[in-house]
């Protein structure tokens, strides 16, 4: 198998492109300049900036969005990989304009999450971790968000959904359909 | 000294070191501990819980990595409770483990199992589905399989603190966490580092893959082949055959630990290369071609060729070229050759550059590597250790970031050692000289400062730097010096002066294996250099017998220079440049194939041990120079061990006096030479050869504001590394194959199309 890498046949020398950096404009630079004030360190904004960068790259964290997130932090991509998988909140792959994010965590669960999940599934054809054809809707389920007084809920985008039925998630995919429902993305 | 304590463990007092890890305390006076995240010199993670003891007066058990000892603390390592709580441990550990020993590389010398031999159940209680993750290559030398992970960070850590590379991280959450990199493509260094401390199947070297277990391998320890460092290592060989290399253990191995680099962990291939000689070659007429022959007839024909050239013009007209390559023992036979059987004086290695001067002028001893861990400010003008002393780099790094060290680095190119370092001074390319004068005559400093490109107090705070130190100062320099700025440099220790507590190593950064042997046997104090002796061929010298061949570098632009000599015999691993215009060819074992030592960068002494017999019909070095000498008359009474050419080194070198194999047996406790100190010595005339040299530096040179990709030098293809298919794909940019569940390389060698599209890096 090694007879062809020798020396008189080797793999051309190529060198490696760096990814590239996304670009923002002055506005959000200038946001993400308020965020970085707040901290001594310089990484400790990760998080705030991360939603930033996801909010202006399309709902996720592309490789030029990484490659910025790296290069404004002084941390390596690896560590945004490590902060960016750890969140649901984080997209890493791409999502659809309107994020259903249903919790699985206890009380919701009790409460019949798990029926929210399969009414989701059935109206909008996704199992949990996919997004639709046509990149309205993706389907993910989460941990506890802190509303289990209210269970079982779900959020899409920033906002939340509470005290759900099957009834109620229809009519929130309606409103999704026509465009009447923000999808809180902030 | 340090202040002592008192702990009480398991009822039996004991006197340990104030400040001392319990974990530690508890294993050296005799009661283990288990542990899988403790690792001892990297930050602490305390996430396996493998280590928790009782501790008196504390609630809960307790993880014994993490508590600092205090002055009567009563511990108790052992009971019901504490066994309960490991066992408990081990079963959490094993819930979404695979158990799939049988087929995995790490089998037999894995510290789960053998955790999971002393408190695993026979039965498990989780019946819940496990998490599933296939097998994949991360890299071309890295294979993964995450589903066998304990998560005790290990290889983030070292990744980090070590590699300064971050390359590999945790990512994901809860039970779903994974060890992998963005993009799922590793682009790092390539260490290996973070294989060699995972106590689990989870990273596994991807070139030794399902190759065999482990207990069918014989291993031998022994020194690194490749750079100045001499890492220690073990070679795994089966039926005469390399099949891994690895580090030695981290509680036995005083130098390098755990750590080693690319070279040193996957280069190895070299050895049972295909396209190693298999019998001596002798080309008979000139232009003729050259035919196998046996070793009888080759030495034959080399020992009446020299000898036809040493009656018609005399012993003189013959070099001999040993290598910093080799180990102590065959320079040494190729030294008493030249000496004993030619008498000539054309004498040398082929080095990349003479340490000579240095060591003449030597006011401080030696840096070893764990002085340099230790050190509290460490000076490095020029070089680049990361890329071609990878663990000196490590030690840096480690002594920065893990011991509060200052770091200064002088350099031309923005290396990514900066990023550890407390100053920075980037200077023009080519002033490296300026930066010695200029830290040994303060005088100078000013000029020096505007002919570097940098701001004028830069040089003065250096200075103040290294004179303020409470502690070791290692002063380090890379091949770039002139040989008046090496004197120079040996003398620095001498021009900063005595001060209470301060105390000045030295370090060169030489480039190869035994470049410091080669330099303490008179190697290099020959009439002529490696680039003189090709100059004078055909005229002065008549005749070479070259062992490990010229370094590329030395035969640029001298092409000619091998084809007038009368006869050229050459030692030799590979037909190389060398190789190729020789008369008789004999070829030579390789370290794995050798007994002997090699001296490091520190002045370590150590071992190179055979592991194997040496491959077709190949002869240690030392042994094709007595024999050749036997043919032309004379008894160099080695009589075939090279532990009598050791002993032989031992009266004829002062440094290595007393020196024997036996004391060289164990790698917990290395062995530095004595080089002779030279005291304060008067460097004027090298200062004033500065000066001058200061003058014709020009003002206006760009400075190079690049950091260089990581690999530039590690992934270079040597006459060694070209032999391993690994490296031409780093080489090629490490282009991320098409399915990482397949070799990388199985898939670019099966389709050459996807070859091509794969390196265009498109
Ligand atoms: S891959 Fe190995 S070293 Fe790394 S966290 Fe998992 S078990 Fe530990
Ligand atoms: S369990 Fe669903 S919000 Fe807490
Ligand atoms: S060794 Fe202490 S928690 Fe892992």
């Amino acid at each position: 198998m090694s007879q062809q890498f020798t020396p008189n046949n080797p793999l051309p020398q190529e060198a490696k492109v760096p990814p590239k950096m996304a670009v923002f404009p002055p506005e959000v630079e200038a946001e993400i300049e308020r965020h970085l004030a707040k901290y001594p360190v310089k990484r400790s904004a990760i998080l705030p900036l991360m939603f930033i960068v996801q909010r202006e790259r399309g709902g996720y964290l592309d490789p030029p969005g990484v490659a910025y997130l790296a290069d404004r932090l002084g941390v390596r991509i690896t560590d945004i990989w490590e902060v960016a998988t750890f969140y649901s909140m984080i997209n890493t792959e791409p999502v659809g304009r309107y994020h259903f994010q249903i919790c699985r965590t206890l009380s919701c669960k009790i409460l019949g999450a798990g029926k929210i999940t399969e009414q989701c599934t059935k109206r909008l054809g996704i199992k949990p971790g996919e997004t639709n054809d046509d990149g309205t809707f993706s389907l993910s389920e989460v941990e506890c968000l802190g509303s289990c007084g209210t269970a079982p809920m779900m959020q899409i985008g920033f906002d939340y959904y509470e005290n759900l039925t099957t009834e109620k998630v229809d009519e929130l995919i309606e409103k999704c359909k026509s465009g009447e429902l923000s999808n809180g993305v902030r | 000294m340090a202040e002592l304590i008192k702990v009480i463990i398991n009822g039996q007092d004991f006197q340990v070191e104030k400040g001392a890890r319990l974990i530690d305390a508890c294993r050296e006076n005799g009661y283990s501990i288990a542990s899988f995240c403790y690792y001892a010199d990297l930050a602490l993670q305390a996430s396996c819980r493998m280590c928790l003891v009782r501790i008196e007066k504390m609630p809960k058990l307790q993880t014994s990595c993490t508590i600092t000892c205090t002055d009567g603390m009563v511990v108790t390592t052992e009971s019901e409770e504490i066994e309960k709580a490991r066992r408990g441990m081990v079963e959490f550990l094993l819930a979404n483990h695979p158990l799939d020993c049988p087929v995995c590389d790490r089998g037999g010398e894995c510290e789960l199992q053998e955790m999971v031999f002393d408190w695993g159940d026979l039965e498990e209680r989780f019946t819940e589905r496990k998490n599933y993750a296939p097998e994949k290559f991360l890299s071309p030398v890295v294979a993964n399989d995450s589903q066998r992970c304990i998560l005790c960070k290990r290889c983030t850590r070292v990744c980090d603190e070590w590699m300064g590379e971050d390359a590999i991280e945790a990512g994901g959450r809860g039970a779903h966490t994974v060890i992998g990199t963005y993009g799922g493509w590793l682009n790092c260094s390539q260490c290996g580092n973070c294989i060699e401390v995972c106590p689990t199947g989870t990273l596994l070297d991807a070139t030794y893959r399902h190759q065999t277990r482990p207990w069918e391998l014989s291993r031998t320890t022994s020194t690194c082949s490749f750079c100045s460092d001499g890492c220690q290592l073990s070679v795994g060989s089966r039926r005469g055959e390399v099949m891994r290399v690895v580090a030695r253990d981290r509680y036995v191995n005083g130098h390098n630990g755990e750590f080693l680099c690319i070279k040193g962990r996957f280069a190895h291939p070299f050895v049972n290369h295909e396209e190693r000689l298999r019998t001596p070659l002798v080309r008979y007429k000139k232009g003729g071609r050259l035919v196998p022959t046996t070793w009888e007839e080759a030495v034959r024909f080399a020992a009446q060729k020299l000898q036809e050239v040493k009656d018609a013009h005399g012993g003189s007209a013959i070099g001999v070229v040993g290598s910093p390559r080799l180990t102590n023992e065959s320079n040494w036979a190729l030294l008493r050759f030249a000496r004993d059987v030619l008498g000539t004086d054309k004498y040398t290695a082929s080095e990349a550059f003479s340490l000579a001067p240095f060591f003449e002028n030597l006011s401080a001893p030696l840096a070893t590597h764990k002085d340099i861990r230790h050190a509290k400010t460490i000076v490095l003008i020029g070089g680049e250790p990361e890329e071609l002393q990878p663990l000196t780099g490590k030690q840096v790094r480690q002594a920065v970031r893990n011991g509060g060290a200052k770091l200064v680095i002088f350099n031309s190119v923005p290396i990514r050692l900066k990023e550890q370092a407390a100053q920075f001074v980037h200077i023009r390319p080519g002033s490296e000289d300026a930066v010695v004068l200029a830290l040994a005559s303060p005088g100078d400093a000013e000029v020096a400062a505007s002919k570097l490109g940098v701001e004028a107090d830069e040089i003065g705070k250096a200075s103040q730097i290294i004179s303020e130190t409470a502690g070791d100062v290692v002063l380090m320099f890379g091949g770039e010096l002139s040989a008046e700025a090496q004197s120079v440099v040996a003398q620095l220790p001498a021009a900063f002066g005595e001060k209470e507590g301060r105390r000045f190593l030295l370090h060169p950064l030489p480039l190869f294996n035994n470049s410091v042997g080669v330099h303490d046997l008179g190697l290099m104090n020959g009439a002529l250099n490696p680039l003189e002796i090709l100059d004078a061929a055909g005229s002065e010298v008549r005749a070479l017998y070259v062992a490990g061949g010229f370094l590329p570098a030395h035969l640029e632009g001298r092409e000619g220079a091998l084809s007038r000599l009368d006869f050229l015999a050459v030692q030799e691993l590979f037909l190389t440049e060398t190789a190729e215009a020789a008369d008789v060819i004999f070829p030579a074992a390789s370290f794995a194939e050798t007994d002997g030592t090699f001296t490091n960068s520190d002045g370590l002494v150590q071992r190179v041990r055979q592991s194997i017999p040496p491959v077709h019909q190949s002869k240690p070095d030392w042994a094709i120079t007595s024999q050749l000498a036997s043919a032309l008359g004379t008894d160099l009474g080695f009589q075939m061990s090279s532990s009598n050419i050791f002993l032989d080194i031992a009266h004829g070198v002062p440094a290595y006096e007393g020196l024997r194999y036996p004391l060289l047996k164990d790698e917990s406790k290395p062995v530095q030479v004595k080089h002779a100190l030279a005291g304060r010595r008067d460097v004027t005339a090298q200062l004033a050869e500065l000066r001058r040299a200061l003058e014709s530096l020009d003002e206006n040179a760009e400075k190079i504001t690049e950091t260089p990709p990581v690999g530039h030098e590690l992934f270079k293809l040597g006459v060694l590394t070209s032999k391993v298919p690994q490296f031409h794909l780093l080489a090629a940019g490490n282009p991320e194959p098409e399915s990482v569940l397949v070799s990388p390389l199985y898939q670019i060698t099966l389709d050459p199309g996807l070859r091509r599209e794969a390196a265009a890096g498109d």
